[in-house]
C-alpha cells in the first residue's frame, strides 16, 4: 500500500517521474489539476467561499496535522504564514530525499492557481530548507509584502539568524504560478 | 549519533501520517490513468515499488519474511485508521486488512475514488518483493482484503486481477 505516513517522499518521487515522462510542463499540470482542482478541492472551495476566513478555517487544521511550526498573521487585507519547520520539506531532508529540482515549488504549484481563482495574488519566499513565508492579497489590493518583522513581529521568518543560507532563496512577487519566481 | 534501526527505512517526527493526503494519492492515479492509460498507470507503480521502495526490497532481501512481517506491522501502525492484523508464519507472511485506512478515509470524504485503486498495492508490492525473490498474492479489495508474501517459486502461480475488486 501507498501509505500518508511517508506521503512527502512519494509524492516527491512523483514530481521527477512525471517529468521525465513529459517535461516541467506535465509537472505543473500535475500540480494544478491532480493537487489544487482534485486532492485539495476542499481547499479552493472554502477559500473561494470565504476568502481570508476560508484560508484560517483550511490551514489551522491542516498545519496542525502536519505537524507544522508555523505562524499566522490575519488582518482585514492580508494573510500572512511564517513557516518556521516546513513539516513536508523537513521530512525530505531529514531523510536525505531528493529526486526532484526543487520541491518547495509544488506549494506555489497548488496553492498559486487556487488563489488566481479565488481573486488573490500571493507574495512568497522560500530558502529550500524548511522556511518560507507567505502573504496572500485580493487581486485589487497592490500594496507591496511587508518589510522583514512589519506584519508578524518577532515571528517574520526573514529574522531568523539561518533564514538566509548557502541554498538560494526564490521570490514571488504578486504571483500565481509556480515559474512566475527569481531565484538569488 | 548511529540513527535509530527502525523497520521503516523514512522516518518522520510524528507517529501517525496526515490522512487527507490519501486524497493526494488517489488523485495522482486519476491524474496519470486520464492522462495515460492504466498501462502507465501500472508502470508508475511498477517503478514506486522497484525505485522509491528500494530501501525497503532490499531490507527484505536482507531478512526475508521475518523482515517483510516487522515492515508492515511498522507501517499500519503509522497510517490512521488502519485495522491490519500481520500474521508470520514460516512460509508466508499473511496480512489481514479489516480496515483499509485510505478507502475509510477517501470514503468518509465522499471522495472519488479510482476504480483500481486496489491493484496499486500489488503492482507497488510485487516491485518491492521480486529482487528479494519474494512475491505477493491479493485477494478482496475495495476496503478490505488479504495479502500473501511469499518465496518465489517455479510453480508458484501468479496474481489474478480479477481476484482484486474495484474499488467504489
Amino acid at each position: 500500500m501507498t501509505g500518508c505516513y511517508d506521503f512527502c517522499g512519494h509524492y516527491e518521487w512523483t514530481f521527477e517521474w512525471l517529468r521525465q515522462q513529459g517535461g516541467h510542463e506535465l509537472v505543473k499540470a500535475y500540480w494544478d489539476e491532480s493537487i489544487n482542482q482534485d486532492s485539495q478541492v476542499h481547499a479552493s472551495t472554502l477559500i473561494t467561499a470565504k476568502g481570508f476566513e476560508g484560508m484560517k478555517e483550511y490551514w489551522g487544521p491542516t498545519l496542525a496535522d502536519e505537524g507544522a511550526v508555523y505562524h499566522r498573521t490575519v488582518t482585514d487585507d492580508v494573510f500572512r504564514i511564517d513557516m518556521h519547520e516546513c513539516p513536508s520539506k523537513g521530512f525530505l531532508l531529514r531523510n536525505g530525499l531528493k529526486q526532484y529540482a526543487d520541491y518547495c515549488d509544488h506549494c506555489m504549484g497548488w496553492i498559486g492557481p487556487m488563489m488566481k481563482g479565488a481573486g488573490f495574488v500571493v507574495d512568497h519566499q522560500h530558502n529550500h530548507c524548511g522556511q518560507c513565508w507567505w502573504e496572500m492579497r485580493r487581486k485589487e489590493d497592490a500594496t507591496a509584502p511587508s518589510a522583514p518583522g512589519e506584519l508578524s513581529g518577532a515571528e517574520d521568518v526573514r529574522l531568523r539568524p539561518g533564514w538566509l543560507r548557502d541554498e538560494p532563496v526564490d521570490t514571488y512577487q504578486r504571483a500565481t504560478e509556480p515559474d512566475d519566481k527569481t531565484t538569488a | 549519533m548511529t540513527p535509530p534501526v527502525t523497520p521503516l527505512p523514512y522516518m518522520d517526527t510524528k507517529p501517525h501520517g496526515h490522512a487527507d493526503f490519501y486524497f493526494a494519492i488517489n488523485a495522482t492515479f486519476r491524474f496519470i490513468l486520464k492522462r495515460f492509460g492504466l498501462e502507465a498507470l501500472r508502470r508508475y507503480w511498477q517503478d514506486m515499488g522497484a525505485k522509491y521502495h528500494q530501501p525497503v526490497g532490499e531490507r527484505w532481501r536482507q531478512g526475508g519474511l521475518s523482515a517483510v512481517a516487522e515492515h508492515w506491522r511498522a507501517f499500519f501502525a503509522a497510517e490512521p485508521g488502519a485495522e491490519v492484523e500481520v500474521i508470520a508464519e514460516p512460509e508466508e507472511v499473511r496480512l489481514e486488512v479489516r480496515t483499509c485506512p485510505m478507502i475509510k478515509h477517501l470514503r468518509e470524504h465522499q471522495r472519488e475514488i479510482v476504480p483500481c485503486l486496489c491493484q496499486h498495492c500489488y503492482y507497488v508490492s510485487e516491485a518491492m518483493a521480486a529482487p528479494a525473490g519474494l512475491t505477493v498474492l491479493i485477494s478482496g479489495g475495495n476496503g478490505a482484503c488479504t495479502q500473501r508474501f511469499l518465496r518465489q517459486t517455479a510453480n508458484q502461480p501468479g496474481q489474478q486481477l480479477d481476484q482484486i475488486k474495484e474499488a467504489a
